[in-house]
């Protein structure tokens, strides 16, 4: 049982990584990304590749994989930067699903529909299974908390300020023109650094990876735990991606107490069970369970 | 060969073009990207299924069926969930709308099973015209989809209905004071939609193939068309379902084929780059 | 007319047994039970076949619980939901292993998913058995856990392309679903045929697209004699439509689960001519039979289910493979895996309980099922069997030849 909480534990892990990068762009600057499952797949592929077939050590090939999938941030984002929030969202989104049609199609470099094999082990003190799971999951951990700070360190220090004054007034942003461009590609770049690092510890966890592993699926999940947890909340969007997993993760559980529908109705009525708890909570709760306070200028307090 | 590209391409544009263009006033008028169309679209086949084969009725009262089914859910689903958060963001809006899609492609699912279906209507030899092979359907559902178009051009140009529609995608605050009832023209712009969603379906259906997860697999084409074409305008969505249409057929001859579901985004992307406002849509003035 | 009544009391009766039972909570029972775990895509690309394999899976256990268990002990089952998408399918895996603590997790179908689950089942020794085809399977199966009762190799291409050949068509074009399953079908056609029969090279497209007009442009060019469309039943309704409506007149070829019974309801009379083939089950085979009538269908003359059947195979001959070792530690069942299946000079029989009364009473059996005969190789690989061929006459499926595998 242990073993299981903490499979799922490092499972969120991924997911609050993921939302964290996604805030970083979102939260600071506006950039509606959905293409999080190709930041997500090009992370996991170029961080098994590279300790795969290169023979990098695992842990440098996380790192590198990061990297990688910053430099795909960086086209992206100068691409489409001065593109309106709603058009951005569909325009990554196409950039999730070509990432994923390349993993599909490419197969002399990434074994295509088969999938790429991972056995090599990062963090490998040779440890028994249970003693590695856990230092696994303390790994992740350490990086959510990791990126916690810095994103932290972001949006109270002034460059931060800046960029929410940006996400919040687009005459403010008129008039800073370039500089705002500037901001928003560093941020998006850093964002998919972030993914990419995910994917990359996602692959090597699971040590198997296939195209259809990155559905858009990914993306539409990490919203969630951003939305649902508070609106560009650093605090809040760990809470969310802890809420979306045990509501994903729980509601097999439904099964284990009841034999009257058969297994295939179940698994529908336990999808728009999912559907209809998140369209709840974002209904009553469209601020997330944890709002950003709202900033409050020193002159509004005063009157 | 290339005649039959042309041909084929208009095809798939009118498929994608009616669902485009209610996707494109919904976007406009509601102000939010309504990502459950594929669900919609689902609902709306999966109706004209059961009174078609089934009840054993006619495919045309099937079609009105699935206008009425796709009026109601679309209807409902904007009072229960979409219009009391109108004050939300709208990407909030757009992820509430993905969970609702799950839920109608599920619910579908849950009532009719995964297996694929089919109307109960023969399959058709085509008409050859000049070395171009075309059904008689497929002939209808291009007519069908011109008279959506037109008629729905004609709905918000000559009717009063039309141009409160129109006001309210323009400047809703405006609008109000202008005592157009905000609330009777949600009303009426989610059945209509609705409704050309549902006929949607049936084109679907007829043309691919009934299963519950048809509608997601034309949602991308159908968004795509619409910001191609321009938010908020009729003849917009059009054309960029046959830009997209013909854009997909012509893919081929450069491309593997299995990379086509990537050109239409590729398509969007440059087109925004050079036209951020689509094609004949009208630049917003931000408040 | 007799299996009908009786059918309909056990119904009655059985609904108010599960009504009642709906309503507790279903912990484990006072003797230690066997717990099984079952992996189907209910939802997803595999969701056609995904509710005939959870269906048959659980209808199996249940025959084998009603009539005493195996050693003794009830059968626990747990059923999740694939989803034909390995980043969840993993998450249930876990779940499966760690939570419900089972033995051996059944009804894997996309091979992205089996191979997904590969390396925690592995590690916790857990038999794993599929009905996928990567050829990855066995090579990465380093403990020998992993049976696939779907044939792997292309024997089956090979077949359906030595019919084309027989039936003198001499040019060829090639088009399938972009998946590791098809692609080897398709090798296996090659094989056959021979490349210089082919007008231009293979192509691949994929599924759920809004329009396959394009694919079937580019796969009628040059008029081929006959064209061969591995795929599954949701891509290949929509792709035989554009075909028929095209005016293809030449003949077409896929593999029987993507013309199955919804695809001929689907497209009616237009269906005529279409030449398929399987591995699985010979129609007349007393297995398929019983298969038929447990799951409550008609013996129209059709193959129907043929994932369901081979899910039912799965838990046959799990539950004969833990009778005969007489244990549930892994390392012992897949040893009797291959006693209770494979191997000539044994008593045949054809379904769970008639094996477990001949286990029981010490005799060697060999089970052959609904789905296939169920031989293993020594890569727990289901061996090269008989292909059956069928033409699509009149909406029913007719054998025109089976080829020795």
């Amino acid at each position: 049982m242990l073993a299981y909480f903490v499979a799922m534990a490092t499972y969120a892990g991924f997911f609050m990584i993921l939302a964290q990068g996604l805030n970083l762009q979102w939260g600071m600057t506006g950039m509606v990304n959905f293409g999080v499952a190709g930041f997500y797949a090009i992370g996991a592929y170029s961080g098994a590749l590279l300790s795969t077939r290169v023979g990098i050590t695992p842990e440098l090939a996380i790192a590198l994989a990061g990297a990688i999938a910053g430099v795909a941030g960086l086209g992206v984002s100068l691409l489409t930067v001065r593109l309106r929030e709603d058009y951005f969202a569909i325009v990554t989104l196409g950039f999730g699903e070509i990432v994923r049609l390349f993993a599909l199609n490419e197969d002399w470099l990434t074994e295509g529909p088969k999938g790429l094999r991972i056995p090599v082990r990062p963090f490998d003190f040779g440890l028994g299974n249970t003693a590695y799971s856990l230092v696994y999951l303390g790994v992740v951990a350490l990086v959510v908390l990791v990126i916690y700070a810095i994103c932290e360190r972001i949006r109270t220090g002034p460059y931060g300020r800046t960029l929410r004054a940006i996400r919040e007034d687009d005459v403010v942003a008129g008039v800073l023109g370039k500089y705002v461009l500037r901001f928003r590609v560093q941020i998006f770049v850093l964002g998919s650094v972030f993914m990419g690092i995910a994917g990359a510890l996602f692959a090597h966890y699971i040590q198997n990876i296939s195209p259809d592993t990155f559905m858009p699926m990914i993306a539409i999940f990490i919203w969630m735990s951003v939305i649902v947890g508070g609106y560009g909340n650093n605090k809040g969007l760990l809470l969310g991606a802890g809420i979306v997993m045990l509501i994903l993760e729980g509601s097999r559980f439904l099964g284990d107490f009841t034999s009257i529908v058969t297994s295939q109705q179940l698994s529908s009525i336990r999808i728009i069970l999912i559907g209809v708890i998140l369209m709840a909570v974002l209904r009553f709760k469209p601020r997330g369970l944890i709002p950003e306070p709202k900033f409050v200028s020193e002159f509004e307090k005063a009157s | 060969m290339t005649a039959q590209m042309i041909v084929n391409g208009l095809i798939s544009a009118a498929l994608i073009a009616p669902p485009a263009v209610a996707f494109s006033m919904l976007f406009g008028i509601l102000r939010f990207p309504n990502f459950a169309i594929g669900g919609y679209i689902t609902v709306g086949v999966f109706a004209a299924y059961a009174i078609n084969v089934q009840f054993g009725l006619p495919l045309w009262l099937a079609s009105l069926g699935a206008m009425l089914a796709g009026s109601v859910v679309v209807w409902a689903s904007d009072q229960i969930i979409f219009r009391p958060m109108r004050a939300s963001a709208p990407v909030t809006l757009l992820v509430v709308s993905i969970a609702l899609t799950f839920v109608l492609e599920h619910s579908v699912r849950l009532i009719f099973g995964a297996d694929v279906k089919g109307f109960d209507l023969p399959l058709e030899r085509p008409l050859v015209f000049g070395g171009v092979h075309v059904t008689r359907p497929q002939l209808y559902l291009i007519g069908a989809a011109v008279l959506v178009v037109i008629i729905t051009h004609l709905l918000l140009t000559r009717t009063r209905l039309g141009k409160a529609m129109r006001a309210m995608a323009d400047n809703p605050q405006l609008a109000e004071v202008r005592g157009i009832r905000s609330v009777l023209v949600r009303i009426a712009v989610t059945l209509y939609c609705g409704a050309l969603l549902g006929i949607s379906g049936v084109s679907a259906g007829l043309d691919l193939v009934i299963e519950p997860l048809l509608g997601w697999g034309l949602t991308i084409p159908i968004i795509a068309a619409a910001i191609l074409g321009g938010i908020g305008s009729v003849y917009g969505a059009m054309l960029g379902a046959v830009l997209v249409g013909l854009a997909e057929e012509f893919t081929t001859l450069v491309l593997p084929s299995s990379y086509k579901i990537g050109v239409g985004f590729v398509m969007i992307t440059i087109l925004l780059l050079l036209r951020p406002h689509g094609l004949l849509g009208q630049p917003e003035i931000k408040k | 007319m007799r299996i009908l009544i009786s059918r309909r009391r056990v119904v009655t009766g059985s609904t108010a047994a599960v009504l009642g039972a709906a309503f507790i909570p279903r912990f484990a029972s006072a003797s230690d039970p066997i717990n099984i775990g079952s992996l189907t895509p209910n939802t997803g690309g595999g969701a056609p076949y995904g509710g005939n394999m959870a269906a048959a899976i659980k209808r199996t256990v249940d025959q084998i619980n009603a009539a005493g268990g195996v050693l003794n002990r009830q059968i626990k089952l747990t059923q999740e939901d694939g989803e034909t998408n390995p980043e969840t399918a993993t998450r249930a895996a876990d779940k499966l292993i760690n939570v419900n603590q089972v033995m051996a997790i059944l009804g894997t179908w996309a091979s992205s998913v089996t191979l997904g689950i590969m390396p925690k089942c592995q590690s916790a020794n857990v038999i794993q058995m599929c009905v996928s085809s990567s050829s990855d399977i066995p090579l990465r199966d380093t403990k020998g856990l992993v049976f696939n009762f779907q044939v792997l190799n292309p024997v089956w291409g090979r077949a359906l392309g030595q019919l084309a050949l027989e039936h003198g068509y001499k040019r060829f074009k090639l088009m399938a679903l972009n998946n590791d399953f098809t692609k080897s079908i398709l090798d296996g056609f090659v094989d056959a045929v021979g490349a210089g029969r082919l007008l231009e090279k293979p192509f691949y497209y994929n599924a759920n697209q809004a329009s396959y007009k394009s694919e079937v442009s580019h796969l009628l060019a040059g008029t081929p004699d006959a064209v061969f469309i591995p795929g599954y039943v949701t891509d290949f309704t929509a792709i035989y439509k554009d075909i028929y409506r095209s005016g293809y007149k030449g003949r077409v070829i896929t593999v029987t689960f993507a013309a199955s019974g919804p695809f001929k309801a689907a497209v009616g009379d237009a269906a005529e001519g279409i030449l398929h083939g399987y591995p699985i089950p010979p129609l007349d085979s007393p297995a398929y039979k019983q298969y038929l009538r447990e799951a409550g269908l008609e013996d129209n003359g059709q193959i129907q289910h043929p994932y369901g059947t081979l899910c039912r195979d799965q838990v046959s001959v799990l539950a004969l493979a833990i009778q005969k070792a007489g244990s549930t530690d892994a390392d012992k069942v897949k040893k009797a895996i291959f006693d209770v299946s494979t191997g000539p000079g044994k008593k045949t029989v054809y379904n769970v309980l008639d094996g477990l009364k001949a286990l029981r009473a010490g005799e060697e059996i060999n089970y052959s099922g609904a789905g296939s005969p169920v031989e293993f190789d020594s890569r727990r690989q289901t061996v090269d069997r008989d292909v059956q061929l069928y033409e699509i006459k009149g909406g029913k499926d007719v054998i025109l030849s089976t080829r020795k595998g």
